[in-house]
Order: structure tokens, then sequence, then C-alpha cells
């Protein structure tokens, strides 16, 4: 009998956070999302740690991990590895059967992922290493504003006309973003800038693999309510977005270890 | 004959007076910045009393860079492409080739045999290459921008910097920092960086000697040493490496009197006007 004792975690080790999943046959039993702060072995064992305590699961009763991300290699334990974008892939399908695309807006670059009607990963597309396509650039002129990243949304919201920066780069922006300021510039609207920049460059990306229906925007992107917003808007779609973004990666890292053991069984 | 250049960078403003024979009678460095819209019109003004002349004394102005349009002091306005050429022409026959590294962008042009312009490449979209990226890490570092070229010759080795973009670049010199590099090492690595970048996009154009370098970026003689390692010899830089824009337009200015132009246009000593 294939019960809902079976277990499988997926880790996903990234640059700033290491996300996990524990998942049985049936859902998702927990989920952890620490900041790694350098220290991937530590980190990734410790947030592996706090799913299967939460799940009241030992680790030899796990019946299959992944691990994924930047940090896949530092792993403190025995584990497959998949790429990220297959990771990302399995996860979305998991949660959204009708998903094309896949949107995900990190701290570093932006990346577009094709999926077949399998939802198998067909393409996919990264932005250049820039923080003018990611969420570094929201980052850097929140601080300048002096707000927190999480009122970055709801304030974007209600911008009646979004600044129209003049520069690509975060860096020029970041002083142009200061004139305007000078000048009168409402934040709201310097906000809803970015978001738009942001997602300009997400929508290039996604018209370079072809748009198709739906679209799910997954990362650390996924929590900002006006880029969640500015990307239907350059898309004309409703995008979709997880309950929870970041883990998208993990969700799909432990779905594949699943999917592993039950090709072998 | 007194002729005026007023070149309006992003971060600099630069005015030269030179006389008849386009020798350099004045010239005066200030800073451009967001609030000192006039500082056009005081530099300017510095530099005529400096020359020992009145506004009435000089026979042609020429304004040039970003911010040279609406300067209404001027008779006219050239590209900076232009007038850079047109000066380091004058300082170095030999130039075939100028690396212009500004506050907010760099240049590469191509000279043919004669000192004319025959190409040039700009880049003004991203920080990275231009004075900018060297101003946000030396702020990260608590160094001051000026210091940066001697504390690089200090170091036996450099550290590799792997990202093009100022944010992430500024990320990871700290993270290299923690792991114990030294801050002459970290420049030097940062020079180096620099230097792949703009000698890369130059290499279009197809470099060829002599090889000068102008602009506030020829002042920091870490970032030229990691040129020369670029470009496999030795650099030419200009005594005044930021006037050369300022110098052109004046000597661009004496050019046009001399084929018979005339200032047509009623000139008043008053404020520039930006973005107008």
């Amino acid at each position: 009998m294939s019960d809902d004792r079976e277990y499988y975690a997926g880790v996903d080790i990234g640059s700033a956070f290491i996300k996990a999943v524990l998942i049985n046959q049936k859902q998702i039993v927990s989920y952890e999302i620490l900041s790694s702060r350098g220290h991937y072995k530590e980190t990734a064992r410790k947030v592996l740690d706090q799913v299967l305590n939460k799940g009241r699961v030992r680790f030899d009763m796990l019946s299959g991990i992944v691990v994924t991300g930047i940090g896949a290699e530092s792993a403190p334990f025995q584990a497959r590895q998949f790429s990220d974008i297959s990771c990302q892939a399995a996860g979305c399908r998991s949660l959204f059967s009708s998903a094309r695309i896949v949107i995900d807006i990190g701290g570093q670059f932006t990346r577009a992922v094709k999926l077949t009607p399998q939802g198998r990963v067909a393409n996919f597309l990264m932005s250049e290493k820039c923080a003018t396509g990611s969420g570094r650039f929201l980052q850097v002129i929140a601080r300048i504003l002096r707000i927190n990243v999480e009122d970055i949304g709801p304030l974007s919201l209600k911008s009646q006309s979004p600044v129209e920066f003049s520069t690509n780069c975060a860096v020029f922006a970041e002083s142009e973003t200061i004139s305007r300021i000078a000048e009168g510039a409402r934040m709201e609207d310097i906000l809803a800038g970015v978001h738009r920049a942001l997602a300009a460059k997400a929508a290039v990306l996604v018209k370079r693999l072809g748009m198709e229906q739906d679209v799910v925007l997954t990362g650390g992107g996924g929590e900002d309510s006006g880029l969640v917003s500015a990307v239907s808007e350059a898309l004309e779609v409703d995008v979709l977005v997880p309950e929870q973004p970041r883990l998208t990666a993990a969700l799909g890292a432990a779905t594949l270890a699943k999917e592993e053991n039950d090709k072998t069984h | 004959m007194h002729f005026a250049g007023l070149d309006i960078g992003s971060t600099m403003t630069k005015a030269v007076i030179v006389d008849g024979h386009g020798a350099m009678m004045a010239s005066v460095i200030g800073p451009t910045g967001a609030e000192h819209r006039h500082l056009a019109l005081a530099v300017m003004d510095e530099t005529i009393k400096k020359a020992d002349l009145n506004f009435e004394q000089l026979d042609f102005i020429v304004a040039t860079g970003y911010g040279r349009i609406n300067v209404p002091f001027a008779d006219k306005q050239i590209t900076e492409i232009t007038c850079h050429s047109r000066s380091v022409r004058a300082l170095f026959p030999t130039a075939r080739i100028i690396i212009d590294i500004g506050g907010q962008d760099s240049k590469g042009i191509k000279l043919d045999a004669q000192g004319k312009v025959t190409n040039f490449v700009m880049n003004d979209k991203c920080a990275a290459g231009t004075g900018r990226f060297l101003e946000v890490i030396a702020e990260t570092l608590g160094i001051k921008l000026t210091e940066m070229g001697e504390l690089s010759l200090k170091a036996k080795d450099f550290v590799r910097i792997s990202n093009t973009c100022t944010v992430f670049a500024e990320h990871e010199v700290t993270s290299r920092l923690t792991e114990g590099a030294t801050i002459p090492e970290i420049v030097a690595g940062l020079h180096e960086a620099f230097a792949g970048r703009v000698v890369n996009m130059v290499r279009s154009l197809g470099i060829e000697k002599d090889v000068v370098v102008t602009g506030g970026g020829a002042m920091n003689i870490g970032l030229i040493k990691a040129v020369e390692e670029k470009v496999g010899f030795r650099v030419l830089v200009p005594q005044e490496p930021l006037l050369t824009g300022a110098l052109g337009a004046a000597l661009m200015g004496k050019d046009l009197l001399a084929r018979g132009v005339t200032s047509e246009r009623k000139r008043r000593l008053e404020g520039v006007t930006f973005f107008k």
C-alpha cells in the first residue's frame, strides 16, 4: 500500500536563502525558509532538520531527498541533484497544472521558463546578471526611499502616474530617484516606475519564448503585489501566484524525489 | 583673439580659454551636480577673470558635453566626440584611439592618420565601465576615489571581480573583504575588471597605436596601468586629462572663426537651463 507515511524532502540552496519542503504521498507536510548568510552547509542542515521536526519525521524515514539551487553542491547530506529550472517547473506544475510559462523574479536575475502541456521544460531564458533585471533594483530604490521591502507592493498599487526612468541601470536610476524626489515626485509613482521597468524586462523574456497561458510568477517577486500587478499588465493576463512563491523550487525538488522513487518501485 | 570652451559633463563642468595661437590662458574645473545649475556660469565667469579678460573680449564660445544645450552665452554647441578629438590631435598627433572615461559614461573614438574621427563607441547605459562604478565601490570600502590609483599599486596581486553589474560587484567586494582580501588587492581587481570592460568595448573599433586616455579615469594611475595591461602597450595621458573636452571646444571656436564663421547670436552671460 502506498500510504501517507512515505516522505520526501526538497532543499533549494539559493544565494541568500535556503528553502526546504517536506511532502508525503498526498500533500505538503511542512516547509521552512532560512537566511544562509554564506553558511550553506550549516544552514542547509538546519533547514532540513526544522522541516523534519515540524513534520515529526526522522531523517531515516525519508524515501528520497533532492537538492537544487546555486549551492546544491554544498549539501551536507546524500541527495540527488536536479537543476533549479527542472525543480521550478515541477513545483509549478504540481500547484497549477495549467501553467505554461513560469516567471521567476529573484534577487539576482529574472528567469522565464516555458512548459509543455505535460509540464516538462520546453525552453528557458535568463536576464543578464544586472540589478535592473532583478529584485535587487527594488532593494536599491527602497533603501533610498527609506521604506521596508514589504511595504513596496501596497504603496506602488496606489500610484496614479508611474515615473518613467530615463535609464536602464539601477545605479543611475538611484541618482535619478534622488533628483525626482527633489522635484516633488511621489514615492508610490517611483516604486510603480521600478515595477514597470522590471515587468517590461520579464515580458521581453516571455515574448521571446512565445507567450502562452497560464503564467505563474514565483520567487521573491511573487510576494510583491505591485510587481504582480505590473507583470499582469505588461503581459495583459492575470498571472497566477503560489501561496509561497519562494518555495516552488524546493517543492519541485520534493516532488521530483517522489517521482524518482515511484519510477523505481 | 580669445576663444572659450565650456564642457558640461555629468559630474564636472570645465572651462578653458585659449589665445589666438591656441595656447591655454586659463582653466577652471567645478562640480556639475544636480543643484548646481548656475555653475556653468560661475565656472565661465571665473575662467574669464583668471585670464584677466572680460566677457566681450571672447571672440567665440563653444559649449560641449552632455549639458551643452541651452548655454545662453555660447555661440555654438559641438559634440564631445568632435571636441575631444580636436584637442587630442593637437596634443598627440600620433593618436589613433581615444578612450575617454567620464563620471557617467565612457567612450572610444577612432581617428585616421589625419586625425579625423572615423568611428566611435559609447557606453552611457550601464554604470559598469564608468567613473560611477569606482565611486560607488570607493564609498563601500570607505576610501576616497582619488586615492584608489595609488592604493592599488601597493597590491602584489589582484582579487578577481566576477560581477559586471556595479550593484552586485559592491556585494562581491564586501564578501571578499570578509574573506580576508586586502583593500589594495580589491581595488587592483576593480581596476582590472573596469579596464577589461572599457578595452573590450573599444576593441570593436580596432585598437591601434597610439592610444590616449582622457577624462577623470585618466587621473587614476592604477586604472591606466590596468588599461595598458589589456591593450598590451603604454598609453598616453594628457597633463590635464579632465580638460580635453573644453580645450577642444575652445580650439574648435578658433577653427570656426578662421573659416569665417562668426557669432550671429546675441550672447548673454547668464545661467544655464538644463533639460528644457
